[in-house]
């Protein structure tokens, strides 16, 4: 048996993956999975890294929501385990923690990331449209987000979570994309109204 | 308005043509109402994103919950110490290859040190002042230098993508993927300007063999030891750092 051919993902990790770029309603138990193999990196940030209990969480769970962004979109190319690619995205995230720490010690106010969707706008219409975004009340958006009903809140919840139209359908259990396209954008519409009356 | 957020829709998720994208980008400049509308659109998405993200949190605290707890001292004391004589024994293991490695292989480990040195003067901070002409190019650079590697790579790569003759963007991406280690594909990025004659001074190649001796797979060193020689003669970028290098390979 040649070892430099020996394939790089387990069959456990290959069934995380595919059950997470399916999209579909085995997505939830993807993700879950995910998250318990490797929650023991979360007991090693605490011993080897001296944080806390809540800082070592967060650290771990935006790098596993991170790596579901990244498997779900397909960037993710399995040349490595995946255990030593989410180690490297953990380690990332460590020193962004602790520059944060350094630099900034005394901010308790955290901005929202600049939107990945931003990013195709051309240079001036950009400028423009991310100053009227930096306008934006999250809070009240938060708010308004609960007043839209139950079933536009978890059909926006998932579009924003990176589901297409068509897996959103399967989900919802609607007849088809066009439908919830139509119901989708329906729903931006009363979220829209909701936000601007105040 | 509903029809506006169609509009809105269908060019974020890229179903416009050439000509409607340049039309759409020009709506925001020219109708303030609509770029408010385009503004909505995006804060939304990201509201709702970061609202999808702390519910699925919430779910994670719960199956943290559920599994053993995460700090366990008394519990920890024997597993650690079983931890400590493997961890003694796999050192062992360790420099005994080492340095049958070091010995077999003369150079194999300095080629790697050589490329990391490198990797570290040069790449750990980007000037910001280097391209002033694109807005994009330096959000990236800042995003590079916050350790924000994710993002800075997002933003070079679109402003490739919309200026694929330009030579910087694909630079700085595969400099990123060289820094977040995805070596192969730093390396496509550093080829893409590998024969931009309209450079005065192209890095390419040097980039390249950086890549390589710092991936450290079969056959690299041997491919990066050719691209050094060619810096040389080419005078290229790099070219003091070459002849050194090559000296020690």
């Amino acid at each position: 048996m040649n070892l430099f051919n020996k394939p790089t993902l387990s069959t456990d990790e290959r069934d995380i993956i595919d059950s997470i770029t399916q999209n579909g309603a085995g997505r939830k138990k993807g993700e879950e999975r995910l998250f318990n193999r490797y929650a023991y990196f979360i007991k090693e940030a605490i011993y080897k890294h001296s944080l806390s209990e809540e800082d070592a969480f967060d650290l771990y769970s935006d790098t596993i929501i991170s790596a579901i962004e990244k498997i779900a979109s397909g960037s993710f190319e399995g040349r490595s385990s995946l255990k030593t690619w989410l180690y490297s995205i953990f380690h990332n995230k460590y020193v962004d923690l602790l520059r944060k720490k350094t630099t900034n010690k005394n901010s308790i106010h955290h901005t929202l990331s600049i939107s990945d969707l931003l990013l195709q706008v051309s240079d001036h219409s950009k400028t423009i449209v991310q100053k009227l975004v930096d306008k934006t009340d999250w809070e009240i958006l938060r708010e308004r987000l609960v007043q839209v009903g139950e079933s536009c809140r978890q059909m926006l919840l998932l579009w924003a979570d990176g589901y297409s139209d068509k897996d959103i359908a399967g989900l919802m259990e609607y007849k088809t994309s066009d439908v919830v396209k139509t119901s989708r954008l329906r729903c931006l519409e009363k979220l829209k109204q909701l936000y601007r009356k105040t | 308005m509903e029809d506006n957020l169609e509009y809105i829709d269908d060019y974020f998720q890229r179903m416009l043509n050439a000509e409607e994208i340049r039309r759409f980008e020009q709506k925001i400049a020219e109708d303030p109402a609509f770029a408010k509308e385009v503004a909505f659109y995006l804060a939304a998405k990201q509201g709702l994103k970061a609202e999808a993200e702390k519910e699925k949190k919430e779910r994670f605290k719960q199956l943290l919950s559920q599994q053993a707890p995460v700090v366990n001292i008394d519990g920890d004391r024997n597993t650690r110490r079983i931890w400590i004589y493997r961890m003694s024994a796999a050192a062992a293991v360790i420099i005994g290859l080492f340095f049958a490695w070091y010995f077999l292989f003369p150079g194999a480990a300095s080629s790697q040190q050589m490329a990391d040195k490198y990797i570290n003067d040069n790449f750990t901070d980007l000037g910001i002042t280097m391209s002033s002409r694109l807005d994009s190019i330096q959000t990236g650079l800042r995003f590079y230098n916050d350790g924000q590697y994710d993002s800075s790579l997002k933003m070079f790569e679109a402003v490739s993508q919309r200026d694929p003759q330009d030579y910087l963007p694909k630079k700085y991406a595969g400099i990123v993927c060289l820094k977040i280690g995805n070596y192969n594909k730093a390396l496509q990025y550093f080829r893409q300007f590998e024969n931009d004659d309209t450079l005065y001074s192209n890095p390419s190649l040097f980039y390249q063999a950086v890549t390589l001796l710092k991936r450290n797979q079969t056959g690299d060193k041997q491919q990066a030891k050719e691209l050094l020689q060619r810096v040389v003669k080419g005078d290229l970028d790099g070219k003091e750092f070459a002849e050194q290098w090559l000296k020690k390979l």
